[in-house]
Order: structure tokens, then C-alpha cells, then sequence
């Protein structure tokens, strides 16, 4: 049928099916600010204005949009600098989410900012509330929200005609004074000095106590926007899916409705001949190669027991065939006509019976290759057996011994942009992959032999990435394209639908584990003992290097005290086990909540035993600095462990600074307190929601969890970065490092910006690219701001000894003197300056070097590998409200203290944070992947997988207390992973606090917390 | 999949379009269920030209079109406040822009905090073709059967109601695991609808005053037990809320 559609006030006349969806049409018209996040537009990544209301052009029919104006954000703001071309700049909406680091990965930005245009037009003064009401249909899993709304108030404010205060390089965080704590219940507003005079304050900046070794720095440390940022407010194609290639196929994959079945036989003849189908693969027709899919460097630290296309299925959502098509509905249609037949096998769909005798055998594919211990006939995938010290003799001295299990779920990245791939042959006949990847360099590598490719015609390109979190450091469908490009010779795009996210990407490992505790009677922990039966699904990619940080990064945090810090006793033993669950990967965190749910909900039981203090028994126990880290002689990812000590510890000013922002001393055990709830913030959320809750009911509850991560992979995970000196003395940064939304490219850039003395936008950033960027591992293991960071900084400094070498000959020739050396000529705003003042621009040596004298290209090459995993560590504390009637659990406020060494970019940094105690927060109350006894999924779309929104967030505050780590130039530790450690027991040990319960399996639901009440 | 479009501007066209059965033809209202992937075969009539849109009150019931979105409702000076908390608890903004208030009545499932408490208000639909008054409970469990050729042009709920909604969830915005939202009549007239289980809200009861109603909710749910609830939990959840309901009105 024919549509006339209105966008941006431009007519267009499209040709469209009657189903045709608004997004479809729009995307095919080059709006491509329009994402795809649903195919129920739960995630308003596909928000549109329409008559300049926020809809979802996920479902809405473009024939139903037919005379109505449709908004897109194209239609908004652009680059305020092109050139001879005056332009308006951006949208006050757009600026303030540049400024306010309120975008991450930038996915669902346009969504936010159409929505929050809406608003503004009709309520030029919203609320905090109110914003949070038009954000709702916009889901962001990077943020936490809480930076979108400032951004929203503060262009609200801006197109008000108000003033507001900068946020920028002369708003660096106030230098805490010595002892500085902050006031009692403090809310979480602003640092000293950001609120004067300014009727709107915008609250992004977090509190820090800063370092003394880093108050002459100027880049880093400061609030610099996100390099990215500019081009991701205007919705930009930046993304894997946002091109167009002439002859693009559309591939479908075939999903097994079965857990566990052999493929007797498969017919795709009818499919084949489908018109506009142009490719159908079969396991008959593809090259059986055993590989694993997870992103990790060479070996791979696990066996390879996946195939592309298998004669069996081994989950409900395993692959069966591929089709390649002119269009994804004749895909679809195509996937109907193959015929399958199978024969059934008995499924493992609980963990326990994986390895009882008798079991049916998952993988008995002769072709299995091993790595370590993996047992495929037990359906051991891996075993981990780690002992440090005596236990037995731990135990032994113990005054008291406490044991218990606990469950943890399966959960989902939940990343708004799908798994998304488009590849195609290039005139040099190399196959390009064009990916939404964390590890582009590992894909290229593990990808070769599936395809029969050499690495080098393969060439990866990794754009802009619209989350991960640890989904998207696997290999899961670039095979899927990459196949049917080789059989059709065409270029093909494979995106997953939300439906295939869940059923067949990759989740958090679920585990059962069992603690063992020695306990003297004055709260010295003797010995510590965890067991984890970790759930690795069909597959076992990330099977041993996942359940053993389980153990490596929590367990590794209490030590005891006295002779115990000496020679702590701790086991850590675990077996991963293969089921006909969906396969199990990297999710932030990597194990470790696993690991802390259990380890902190037990620590708690034992403070409440034996009533200790519980920040004092922790405290106790914990690990300090100076000491060796439990575990770096004992286990290193399959790998060779070395002796690694711990040079940075601000635990203790962590829980410090996060009780006094929480109000610990006041609240925590105060029966007064608990019953006391008037109208707190619980009670506001409530009722906006529904109605009251007699407060009669209510108890509240406060809860703290202390944990440790790690930062990268010592002696394995290595960046690099090359930089290139251009005519105006700026340069360009090519790194490896793949920014998935975290803010890499900008902290990266402010390093080498630091060290070269130039502004971050004198940084050309891009990354990456297997052709053009140097090598990377790639975003995982919280590693690229320490170790690609660190490979930055030493291509920095090469190149900042060639301009300072040369800028010394200048300034001699130029003042006919000899006194200019390399060693003094410091690199500053842009110049090389002498001693006296004296100085050249980096433009007048950029000029020199490659046009007038002695030419040369100034650049340079850096990479760093790096002998330690410095920890950061945490204090997270919850606090929540509990109905008693009916075990509901809500969670009023969230606060984390955390050393993570130097912050680079407290906007980004902050940001982090409050996006990862978002996705934990989840993980405490509500997210879970629940199957049926066939293995069929619950939760195949965000209307069951329930993740927070923007109006049911509690309060979030962010607290970075600086160390300076010295095995790294800039003193940073990682950020990225450590909030999703704690908020869970934490928020556990809260309902403890509340009422009296506890609760061993998270998330923490209202019939778990009912059903304790009951049996109390 | 959809594979006819229609925009009628008159009622009498989109009734001649609906009556057809091949293809099987359905009303669209925002589209927010029926637009989604589906292997049924399906010709769509587009409400929006029919000027259904329209939110009056007349005398002391509110007379809501069909077509009327969420957000028209939640904005309506009239709405009563609780079902303006309902709605909120029902859809996200974005969501509540396009979903209408007859295309999310026979779409709700049993976890529909919107039919639930409108259907605690017992509303009166008014059908095409015929004119037919219809009341919503009844309409509800037959819709798969009743609806197909036929058309819900108004909606009409009382105002002299008092109404409560009380919830349990995983969190504030997730979908209810049990609700229940409990209507009273000046008459002192009582229905108490549950919902969060099954494949629609379910009437607990409707008798002359609130006396026996939380019984009566806990009875309704003793053999609601499903995936994401056991029974037992259910039955005594709704019999709290409903308690708590009651209390509203008395408090």
C-alpha cells in the first residue's frame, strides 16, 4: 500500500505492507535515531514523537501513522561547528545530556531526549517525579536514571532562561579536608561549591575524597563529556545496524523447541525454494568445527564443544539451521518450511542431577576437546579445587562453626541493543565483520577456522556497542552472517529479536553454593570454606574462568585477623556442570555476585550469632593493604598463578564515608527507627504507583555488603594504543579498547591528553578496527582504563619525547640560543614550553616535523601487560522498607563507597556506578530466568524480565574515595564491575535488619520474604 | 501478520469491514498488542477516524470512548483518582500515548492492573452492531467467542464509587503478582476483583456491603498457583489486600 508519512516536516511517499511497522518504514528512510529494542517496544529505544507524543515505533503500523507529523531526533539539534555553515548547535535537551554524562552507550539517548521534549512543552518546570513519569517508556540499563533526569532538569531550567553552573574542567570535585566525612543522612546532593546561586543544581557529580597525588592534573580527574557524546544525542548511525548495503540479506536462525534431542533428519528443500530465500544452511552443509564462544585470549580457557550447526540440540533455543533472505519476514516464512526431525532425549534441567550416575551424557560428541578437568561423560565442564592453608586445622581452632547454602539466579545482560552483525566480502575478497562486539580482536581470531578463512582476510569492525555487560564478549552470531555471506556471496545482517535474546544468547551463571565459617569467639574468622555447583547451561564457554573468580574475588576478602592474616585458611572448591538449561557467559561481574551473595548474606548471619558489630567484624577480617592476595598463588584463570601483593586498600574510609551517608549509626538495629516510617521516600513511590500501604505493616531496614573485585588479568590481558601527531597539533588515538558505553574512549583520551598537554578534543579517538587499531583483549575484566589506559599513556610519553626533543631545537633556533633540552620543555595547553615561559605551539611542531625540516611522522606505539590485578574495593549499603503482610521488599536507597584507585572522569565514573547498582539492584528483587520442566523459558520479553525503570528507582549515591595504586601511571583502579557485587546481600541483610528473616536465594520476592515470616 | 490496513471514517463502514471473516478481520485500536509478529493472518480496522475519543461524563457515570487512550483517561479531571493509579501501574508513558482504554480491556491478562480495577467498577460496554450494553465481567471470559464482527464503541463507568487498588510486585512498576481493587456503592454495594493470576482479572466478589470480602478473595485464589506464585501465597495475599482496601474506604 501506499503511505504518505510526514517526518521532520519532510513528505515522504513509501511503498509499504499493511504490517509494515512505523520503525521499519523510518529506518528505511535513513532516520536511523529510531532503534530497535523490541518487538513490543518495551524498551522506547524505538520511541518517535507523533502530533509530539512519545510512541513506539517498534509496533506502531506506518500506515496508522499516516497524517500525523512524526518527530524523530533527527529532527532536533545538530554539531555546532560545520565549518562555514552557521548552525543552531544542539537542543538544550541534547547539550545537557552531554554535559551531564547522562549518555552511556547512547542507545536509547534519542528515546529519552523525544520523550523528555514532550514534557517540556508541556510542563516547562517538571519535578524529579515528573521526569521520571516520561522517562518510564524509555528502559536504559547503562545509567541507573539517574543522570538522564538531571539532564532533563537542567535543560528544563536552561529553557526556562535560568542560569545553571558549568560542568566542566573548573568543576573538579573538592580536595576532601583531612577527616572529611560527610553529614549525617546526607542526601546525595551536590559537593560543597556546585550550589551556589543557581536556582536549578544539577546533582551528577558524586562525592570524592581525592587523592593528594593527583591535584596538579588537568584532564585527568576532571568531568570531560564523552567524546562519543555529541554524535550519540543526534542519534547518529553509529551503530552495527545503522548502515545500508546494496543486496543485504536478512538472516533467521532456526531455534530447537526441544532441550535435548538428536536431529534424525532435515529436510529445507521447501525453504529453499521459497522465492526471495537465497541461502538455507544445515548442519549437512557447513564445515564441523569444535570452537568455544567465548571472547577470551589464546588458549582458550575452556573446552570447545560448541558448532556452529550440530546434529543435536542441547537447549531449548540451540541452533538447528540458518536462511538468508531478501527480507526477515521471508526468513521467517522460510524457517517454517524446514522439516525437522527429532528424536528425544531425556533432558538435565537441575543442576543436582547433572552428575549423579545414570545421567544422560550432553556432550558425546567424540570431536569434544578438553580443557583441564572437563569430563563430558560426568558432564563436568570444569572443576576447580583450590586450598590455601589448613582448613582442618581452621576449623579445628574455631569457637564456633556456621554453615548454610544458598541459590543464586540465572539473570540476563539485558543490553538494549541486541546481538547484532552485518557481514560482507570487500573488493580484496576479505570478509568484514561489522559486529557489536567487547572483543573484536578475539572474534577475528576464533572466527578463522569455523569459516576456513586465514585471521588475515578476516577484517573486524567494531562501531559503537549499545551495551554488553559481558553479553557481547562472545562469539555468538558473527558465524551465523559470516556462513551465509560465504554461501550467498552477499552482504547479511543477523539481529537477534528480544525473544532470541533470552531463549538463545548467553546469562549470568546460576549456582547453588554451600559456605562452612570457623568463628573464635571474638569474631576472628579461622577458616572459610565455599562449594558452588555452577550451572554452565548446553555450553561451556566462561565455564572455569567465571565460578573461579566466584570464589577468587570474594573469598579472597576475609582472611581473618592475626595469626589468620598471616596464613589464612580458605578452600575454594567448585564443580561447572553442563545442563540442557540455555548456555551460561560473562555478565559484569563475572562470577563475583555470585560469590558475594552467599559469602555476605553468611557474614551477616554470623554477626547476628554471635552479635558482633557488623562493620567492625568485617573490618577485622578483611583483607588490607601491604598484604598478599589469598588466592594470586593459588588460582589464575587457568593459568599460571604468581604471588601478587595488595598495594591499595580504602576499605576501611569506604565504610567510613558510606555509613555516615546512609545514616548507619543511627538507623541500623534501632527498633525505633524501623517502625518509624512517616513519608520517606517508599511511601511517596507507593502511592504514585497505587495507593497507600498502612504504615502499621511497614518495617524498615538497613544492610551493608563489603566487597572486592579485580582489575584485569595479570600476565594475559594486554592493550595497546598507537598515537599520530597531525598538521594542528592534534592527534589521533587508535586503540584496540572497545568502549561498550562505559566511557573508555573518553577516560583514554583524557590520559593521553594529560600527558601530552592538550585538551581531550585535541583527541581523536577511534576505535576499533583489526585492520587499523593496534591489538586489544577487548572490554571485559574491568581492564581498559588500567591496562589499555596504561598502553595510552606509554604511547604518549614516546610521542611526547619526540615533540618535546624537537620543540627544544625550535625554541634554540628560534632565540638563537642552546639552552633548550628535552628535559625541560614541558607539554601544557597546547604548547611546548620552556623553562622561562618561552614556548612553540604543538601546531608550529606538527608543521616543522612533517612539512619544514628534518621531516618525520611523530607517532608512536604503546602496550602494557601488566603483573597485578590491583583490587578496588567497595561498601554498599541498602536500605529498605518491608511489608510485612505481604513480604514485599522495596528498596528505599542505595550507597556505595568505593576505592577504585584515581578517578579519571568522575561523571563517567559516577555514572558507572549508578548504572551497576541499577542492574543489581535487580539481581536483589526481581530479575530471574525461570524454566519450565521441558526447558521452556518464562521470560522471553521485558514485560517478565522486569528490569528497573526510570519512576521505581530508589535513591542512588555514589562515593569515591581515592587511592593511589602505583603499579599504573595515573594511580586508577576499575570501576566498571564492582557495584554489581554487593547491593544484593546487601539488600538481604537489610530485610535481616527489617524483620527478622532471612532470606538464603536471591532475588528477594515477596513470597520468599512472606513465606521466612511465616515460619519465624 | 496483518495484511489488509483499513481507516474507516464511519462506523457503519468499519462494522461492514469487521463483520467480514475472510479475511479474518479485528479491530485496531493503538495497536500495541495486535501489531506484534504473529503467524495469524489478520486485516486490521483502524479505530482512530471514528471519533470514539471522546471522555464525557453524563450524569454520574463517565462515558469513555472506545479509542480514548490511557493517557486521555489518566488525564481526565473525571477519572477517579485510584483507576488514574491503576492506569499508571498498567503502561509506561510511552505505552499509554497509543494503548486505548477498549484495546486494553480485551487484550488484559490476568495481570492487568487497568482491567482489574475497572472491572471492580462494573462497567457497562456498549457493542456494535446493535447497540448491545454489555456489562465487562460477563463480556470477559466469552471475549474470544463474542467479539469477533462486533465493536466496543463506549465505555461507561460510575462516579459515585469509591475505589481502591492495593498491589504486590517484585518491584514498584513490575506487573502485580496479586492485586486487588475493591469498588463500594454509596448503596454499600461491594465488588472485589483479584488480579496478577490467570488469563484475566477475576470477580471475587459483588455483594451488598464489604462484609466477608477478604474471605471471599482469599477463597477466589485458593487454586492460584502458577510459575511466578503458589496458591497458598496468593489466597493469603488477597485476602490482606483486600482487608486493606476495605480499610481505605472505612479510614
Amino acid at each position: 500500500m501506499n503511505i504518505e508519512l510526514l517526518v521532520n516536516g519532510i513528505e515522504h511517499q513509501v511503498e509499504a505492507a499493511p504490517g509494515n511497522t512505523l520503525f521499519k518504514v523510518l529506518r528505511s528512510l535513513g532516520y536511523y535515531g529510531v532503534k530497535f529494542g523490541a518487538e513490543d517496544g518495551e524498551t522506547g529505544a524505538d520511541t518517535v514523537l507523533l502530533d509530539g507524543k512519545p510512541i513506539n515505533a517498534d509496533f506502531y503500523l506506518a500506515a496508522q501513522a499516516e497524517g500525523h507529523k512524526i518527530a524523530t531526533i533527527e529532527a532536533l539539534g545538530e554539531h555546532p561547528q560545520q565549518g562555514w555553515k552557521q548552525t543552531q548547535g544542539l537542543h538544550p535537551l541534547q547539550q545537557a545530556f552531554v554535559v551531564t554524562g547522562a549518555i552511556q552507550c547512547g542507545y536509547c539517548t534519542p528515546g529519552q531526549i523525544l520523550a523528555s521534549i514532550e514534557l517540556l512543552e508541556r510542563n516547562p518546570n517538571p519535578s524529579d517525579a515528573e521526569v521520571r513519569d516520561a522517562l518510564s517508556g524509555v528502559l536504559c540499563r547503562c545509567t541507573g536514571y539517574k543522570k538522564p533526569v538531571q539532564a532533563v532538569l537542567r535543560a528544563a531550567a536552561v529553557m526556562r532562561g535560568e542560569d545553571v553552573e558549568p560542568i566542566d574542567g573548573s568543576a573538579r570535585p573538592i580536595p576532601a579536608p583531612p577527616g572529611w566525612i560527610p553529614p549525617e543522612g546526607d542526601t546525595g546532593g551536590p559537593a560543597d561549591g556546585f550550589d551556589a546561586g543557581f536556582a536549578t543544581q544539577t546533582q551528577v557529580m558524586p562525592q570524592i575524597k581525592v587523592t593528594p597525588k593527583t591535584e596538579e592534573l588537568q584532564r585527568v580527574g576532571k568531568p570531560e563529556p564523552k567524546v562519543d557524546a555529541i554524535k550519540l544525542v543526534q542519534g547518529k548511525p553509529a551503530f552495527a545496524a545503522d548502515l545500508e548495503m546494496r543486496g543485504l540479506l536478512h538472516a533467521k536462525v532456526l531455534h530447537s523447541p526441544h532441550a535435548h534431542a538428536l536431529i534424525k533428519s532435515i529436510d529445507a528443500s521447501k525453504a529453499r525454494t521459497l522465492p526471495g530465500v537465497a541461502a538455507v544452511l544445515t548442519h549437512e552443509d557447513i564445515p564441523r568445527v569444535a570452537y568455544s564462544t567465548a571472547g577470551q585470549s589464546d588458549p582458550i580457557p575452556g573446552p570447545l564443544d560448541c558448532f556452529s550447526l550440530d546434529n543435536k540440540v542441547r537447549f531449548v533455543g540451540d541452533r538447528v539451521a540458518f536462511v538468508a533472505a531478501d527480507t526477515p519476514e521471508i526468513a521467517e516464512q522460510a524457517l517454517k518450511l524446514i522439516e525437522v526431525e527429532y528424536e528425544l532425549l531425556e533432558p538435565i534441567l537441575d543442576v543436582r542431577q547433572s552428575m549423579q550416575e545414570g545421567a544422560p551424557v550432553i556432550h558425546d560428541q567424540p570431536d569434544y576437546v578438553h580443557f583441564a578437568d572437563s569430563d563430558p561423560s560426568r558432564n563436568l565442564a570444569a572443576e576447580i579445587r583450590i586450598d590455601i592453608g589448613d582448613l582442618d586445622k581452621g576449623f579445628a581452632e574455631a569457637d564456633h562453626i556456621f554453615e548454610a547454602e544458598y541459590v543464586v539466579p540465572k539473570v540476563q545482560q539485558a543490553h538494549i541493543e541486541p546481538h547484532v552483525v552485518v557481514t560482507y566480502w570487500d573488493e580484496d575478497d576479505r570478509l568484514v565483520i561489522r559486529t557489536s562486539t567487547q572483543v573484536p580482536f578475539h572474534v577475528r581470531r576464533m572466527i578463522a577456522p569455523i569459516l576456513g578463512l586465514p585471521v588475515k582476510r578476516i577484517r573486524v569492525i567494531k562501531p559503537r556497542i549499545g551495551g554488553g555487560f559481558g553479553g557481547k564478549q562472545e562469539m555468538l552470531i558473527e558465524d551465523v552472517a559470516a556462513h551465509l555471506t560465504i554461501a550467498t556471496k552477499r552482504p547479511v545482517i543477523c539481529e537477534y529479536t528480544r525473544e532470541e535474546e533470552f531463549i538463545a544468547s548467553r546469562s549470568r551463571h546460576p549456582m547453588r553454593i554451600r559456605m562452612k565459617t570457623g568463628i573464635k569467639s571474638d569474631g576472628t574468622i579461622t577458616a572459610n570454606e565455599m562449594y558452588a555447583l555452577s550451572d554452565t547451561g548446553a555450553n561451556g564457554a566462561h565455564a572455569l574462568t567465571v565460578t573461579g573468580n566466584t570464589g577468587h574475588k570474594s573469598m579472597a576478602l576475609y582472611v581473618g585477623d592475626g595469626e589468620y592474616r598471616e596464613s589464612p585458611n580458605i578452600r575454594f572448591y567448585a564443580d561447572i556442570v553442563y545442563t540442557n538449561n540455555p548456555p551460561c557467559g560473562a555478565y559484569r561481574g563475572y562470577g563475583v555476585p555470585q560469590g558475594y551473595w552467599p559469602l555476605e548474606r553468611h557474614m551477616e548471619k554470623i554477626t547476628q550469632e554471635l552479635a558482633l558489630d557488623p562493620l567492625e567484624f568485617r573490618l577485622k577480617n578483611a583483607l588490607r593493604a601491604g598484604e598478599l592476595h589469598p588466592f594470586s598463588t593459588a588460582w589464575s584463570e587457568g593459568r599460571e598463578p604468581r604471588p601478587e601483593t595488595i598495594s591499595t586498600c580504602g576499605l576501611e574510609e569506604c565504610v567510613q564515608q558510606g555509613k555516615a551517608a546512609i545514616g548507619w549509626d543511627q538507623k541500623h538495629g534501632n527498633e525505633q527507627w524501623r517502625n518509624s516510617l512517616r513519608s520517606t521516600q517508599h511511601a511517596i513511590r507507593n502511592t504514585q504507583h497505587a495507593t497507600r500501604t498502612p504504615y502499621s505493616v511497614l518495617r524498615r531496614g538497613i544492610g551493608v555488603a563489603l566487597v572486592m573485585q579485580g582489575t584485569a588479568i595479570p600476565y594475559l590481558d594486554m592493550g595497546a594504543a598507537s598515537i599520530k601527531l597531525n598538521d594542528d597539533g592534534s592527534f589521533n588515538l587508535l586503540i584496540g579498547a572497545t568502549d561498550l558505553g562505559t566511557g573508555s574512549d573518553t577516560v583514554l583520551a583524557q590520559m593521553a591528553a594529560e600527558v601530552l598537554g592538550v585538551l581531550v578534543n585535541d583527541i581523536i579517538v577511534y576505535s576499533s578496527d583489526t585492520d587499523f587499531t593496534p591489538f586489544d583483549v577487548g572490554a571485559y575484566a574491568s581492564s581498559t582504563t588500567y591496562i589499555s589506559g596504561a598502553a595510552v599513556v606509554d604511547a604518549a610519553e614516546k610521542v611526547a619525547e619526540r615533540i618535546k626533543i624537537r620543540a627544544a631545537r625550535m625554541l634554540n633556533e628560534r632565540l638563537n640560543v642552546e639552552t633548550f633540552e628535552r628535559s625541560n620543555v614541558k607539554l601544557i595547553d597546547g604548547k611546548a614550553v620552556g623553562v622561562g615561559g618561552e614556548f612553540v605551539t604543538l601546531g608550529d611542531v606538527a608543521l616543522n616535523a612533517l612539512h619544514h625540516e628534518d621531516q618525520e611522522q611523530i607517532m608512536a606505539v604503546g602496550s602494557y601487560v601488566s603483573p597485578v590485578a590491583p583490587p578496588p574495593f567497595a561498601a554498599q549499603f541498602a536500605e529498605v522498607t518491608v511489608d510485612t503482610e505481604t513480604g514485599q521488599v522495596v528498596v528505599d536507597k542505595l550507597v556505595m563507597a568505593v576505592d577504585s584507585g584515581v578517578i579519571v572522569n568522575p561523571i563517567t565514573a559516577s555514572g558507572q556506578i549508578e548504572g551497576g547498582m541499577a542492574q543489581a539492584l535487580g539481581y536483589a528483587v526481581c530479575e530471574e530466568m525461570v524454566y519450565d520442566e521441558k526447558g521452556q523459558a518464562r521470560e522471553k520479553d521485558f514485560r517478565d524480565y522486569h528490569i528497573f525503570m526510570a519512576h521505581e528507582m530508589p535513591e542512588l549515591e555514589t562515593i569515591f574515595v581515592e587511592t593511589f595504586e602505583p603499579s599504573h601511571p595515573f594511580g586508577v583502579k576499575a570501576v566498571a564491575e564492582i557495584p554489581l557485587d554487593g547491593v544484593a546481600p546487601a539488600v538481604g541483610n537489610a530485610v535481616l535488619d527489617a524483620v527478622g528473616v532471612n532470606i538464603d536465594a536471591n532475588p528477594v520476592t515477596p513470597e520468599k520474604v512472606w513465606r521466612a515470616l511465616k515460619d519465624k | 501478520m496483518i495484511t489488509e490496513y483499513h481507516r474507516p471514517d464511519k462506523l457503519e463502514d468499519a462494522l461492514d469491514l469487521l463483520a467480514r471473516t475472510n479475511p479474518l478481520t479485528v479491530p485496531l485500536g493503538g495497536g500495541t498488542v495486535l501489531n506484534q509478529p504473529s503467524d495469524q493472518q489478520v486485516a486490521v480496522v483502524d479505530l482512530q477516524a471514528l471519533g470514539l475519543n471522546l471522555i464525557e461524563p453524563r450524569g454520574r457515570t463517565l462515558s469513555i470512548g472506545a479509542t480514548v487512550t490511557l493517557q486521555a483517561l489518566l488525564d481526565a479531571s473525571k477519572t477517579p483518582l485510584v483507576l488514574k493509579a491503576a492506569i499508571r501501574h498498567e503502561a509506561t508513558y510511552n505505552i499509554r500515548q497509543v494503548a486505548t482504554v477498549a484495546g486494553a480491556l480485551m487484550a488484559a491478562d490476568g495481570r492487568s492492573p487497568f482491567a482489574a480495577a475497572i472491572l471492580a467498577l462494573a462497567p457497562e460496554l456498549t457493542l456494535q452492531p446493535g447497540d448491545e450494553k454489555v456489562s465487562y465481567g460477563e463480556l470477559l471470559p466469552l471475549r474470544a467467542e463474542q467479539m469477533p464482527g462486533r465493536l466496543i464503541t463506549y465505555v461507561a463507568i460510575p462516579l459515585d464509587v469509591k475505589l481502591a487498588y492495593q498491589y504486590v510486585a517484585r518491584s514498584p512498576a513490575d506487573l502485580p503478582i496479586v492485586c486487588a481493587a475493591v469498588a463500594k456503592w454509596p448503596s454499600g454495594r461491594t465488588r472485589v476483583v483479584l488480579g496478577g493470576y490467570g488469563e484475566s482479572p477475576l470477580l471475587a466478589m459483588d455483594g451488598p456491603n464489604p462484609q466477608g470480602a477478604d474471605i471471599a478473595a482469599r477463597d477466589a485464589y485458593r487454586e492460584a498457583g502458577d510459575q511466578w506464585a503458589s496458591a497458598e501465597y496468593r489466597s493469603d495475599v488477597a485476602a490482606k489486600l483486600t482487608r486493606r482496601c476495605i480499610d481505605e474506604f472505612e479510614n
